[in-house]
């Protein structure tokens, strides 16, 4: 007993003034460096050896082992099924496989990712002064003004998943009162924005995280009423892509002529990691800047209903911040950050069956996988691991 | 005993009933969950990823099978039946992709 007691008493001084709390801090976001030696890939990435650029190519290995090794065949559809991996480092691309009958040519769906590049969108519309984030949505959008509560609802809101709208994101989960499916394929087809605001509250607006298809094609019929069908159908043609090189891209709309900014945006791997060398240098391109000051800090904040949103299994893979995430938890209320090994200021835009775009500032990294799993057998953290160990300096 | 059951057999009749005219607007629209889906992301699948046949089918295939489907190569769209109700999508353009067609 006493022994114990002398024991117990030991270790708490050994681990007297150590940060014992396993959920990380608090979220660090400190501004992005400008880039002294920029490498924008006009038309395309400059290739260099992994080795030239402080990755191990040895360690590169575990990467593509852990990404390409195939566990079930194609019609259990089961295992880890990456369709294209590319790493990108100090903007020289270092790593690019393709599997599956994809090829660097070939443009693969981003599903959720897309929301993140819808974001994209409003941040050359708040550069160019034709909305601000505390804009309620019906100033600009008539379908949410149906009443007061609804119109509390504004574009900040919107972006930060907080909408307070009462959807329900399951998928395959629970596909009989997904409101996902029924906006994608059955009753919200026609219209996705019109449906989505005809949806009652579940929360005041701001005040709690869920995330949702919904608010993202709230969004996307938003921009369509403040550029106009014929502005809007080129906009992220000209204002985005075009800028980036990006060429070889579609971006599929609902039934009203509204780009599916939740889920249909299809591109190819070395493209889609043009925006997040677009996001690493703090929007600007090319010596431009294409999106506002404060854009891409306020991309990686997290959502401020987040803090208060009640406890779920889920919330630590919400998107939290404003239509990405970010690697940060809640300390105080136990939230694990979703990637504890990756470094902390890692952010993405991530989709569903697989699909993700990860920019990590700190190791100047950009990484995009696309695959195809049924199952969740692709742990992202594991990967990230993997990926941040390859680097030796 | 056997009005035990006949009166356990009709609650449970009665809360069906209940479940299904509360949920009726889920319920009405669900079937054509199938349908949609397949043609939508066959469609998707082939024109705009360029996929294989095989690879989009099976990268649209659900649990619940489907009955009928049609690829027309020709017009770029995709013809699917399922639980009783049939959908097309078709392939507009490079830029815009597949859309469900409305009725």
């Amino acid at each position: 007993m006493k022994r114990s007691f002398i024991f117990l008493l030991l270790l708490t001084f050994v681990h007297c003034g150590k940060d014992l709390s396993p959920f990380g801090g608090e979220p660090e976001i400190t501004t992005l460096k400008p880039r002294l030696k920029p490498e924008w890939p006009n038309p395309n990435w400059k290739v260099v050896s992994p080795e030239s650029v402080g990755v191990s190519s040895s360690k590169l290995g575990l990467v593509e082992e852990y990404a390409f090794t195939r566990t079930g065949d194609e019609t259990d559809r089961k295992g880890r099924r990456t369709d294209a991996l590319v790493i990108l480092r100090n903007g020289k691309l270092i790593y690019e496989k393709y599997a599956r009958n994809f090829s660097e040519d070939k443009i693969h769906l981003t599903w959720s990712v897309s929301k993140s590049i819808l974001q994209t969108m409003y941040g050359i519309a708040v550069k160019e002064g034709l909305v601000k984030l505390d804009d309620p949505g019906y100033y600009h959008y008539e379908p949410l003004s149906r009443d007061e509560a609804h119109k509390k609802i504004t574009i900040r809101h919107l972006l930060n998943m907080s909408s307070g709208l009462a959807a329900e994101e399951g998928y395959e989960s629970g596909p009989l009162k997904s409101s996902v499916i029924a906006m994608l394929y059955t009753r919200g087809r026609k219209d996705m924005g019109a449906f989505c605001a005809g949806l009652p509250l579940r929360a005041e607006p701001g005040t709690q995280v869920y995330y949702s298809s919904c608010d993202t094609n709230i969004l996307s019929a938003i921009l369509k009423k403040v550029y106009g069908a014929e502005e809007y159908d080129k906009l992220p043609f000209e204002k985005i892509f075009k800028p980036l090189g990006i060429t070889n891209v579609t971006f599929e709309r609902d039934g009203s002529g509204t780009y599916v900014g939740s889920s249909y945006l299809y591109m190819t791997a070395k493209d889609l990691a043009k925006i997040g060398y677009l996001y690493l240098n703090d929007g600007v391109w090319n010596g431009e800047r294409l999106l506002p000051e404060g854009w891409v800090q306020f991309t990686r904040t997290p959502a401020p209903g987040y803090k208060t949103t009640p406890y779920s299994e889920d919330l630590d893979q919400d998107n939290y911040t404003a239509h990405w995430y970010a690697n940060t938890g809640v300390p105080e209320r136990g939230v694990h950050e979703p990637w504890p090994d990756a470094p902390k200021d890692t952010f993405a835009g991530l989709g569903h069956w697989g699909q993700m775009l990860y920019v990590i500032p700190s190791l100047d990294l950009i990484i995009v996988r696309f695959g195809d799993d049924r199952e969740k057998a692709f742990i992202k953290n594991d990967f990230l691991k993997f990926v941040k160990e390859s680097v030796i300096r | 005993m056997k009005r035990k059951i006949s009166v356990i057999l009709s609650l449970l009749f009665l809360f069906i009933l209940f479940w299904s005219q509360w949920n009726w607007k889920h319920l009405s629209s669900f079937p054509s969950i199938i349908s949609s889906f397949y043609s939508k992301e066959y469609c998707s699948c082939y024109f705009v990823m360029q996929l294989s046949e095989e690879q989009c089918h099976d990268f649209a295939r659900q649990w619940v099978p489907i009955s009928e489907f049609k690829l027309d190569k020709e017009n770029m769209s995709v013809t699917v039946k399922g639980l009783g109700r049939t959908n097309t999508a078709k392939f507009h353009s490079k830029e815009y992709g597949c859309t469900l067609v409305t009725e």
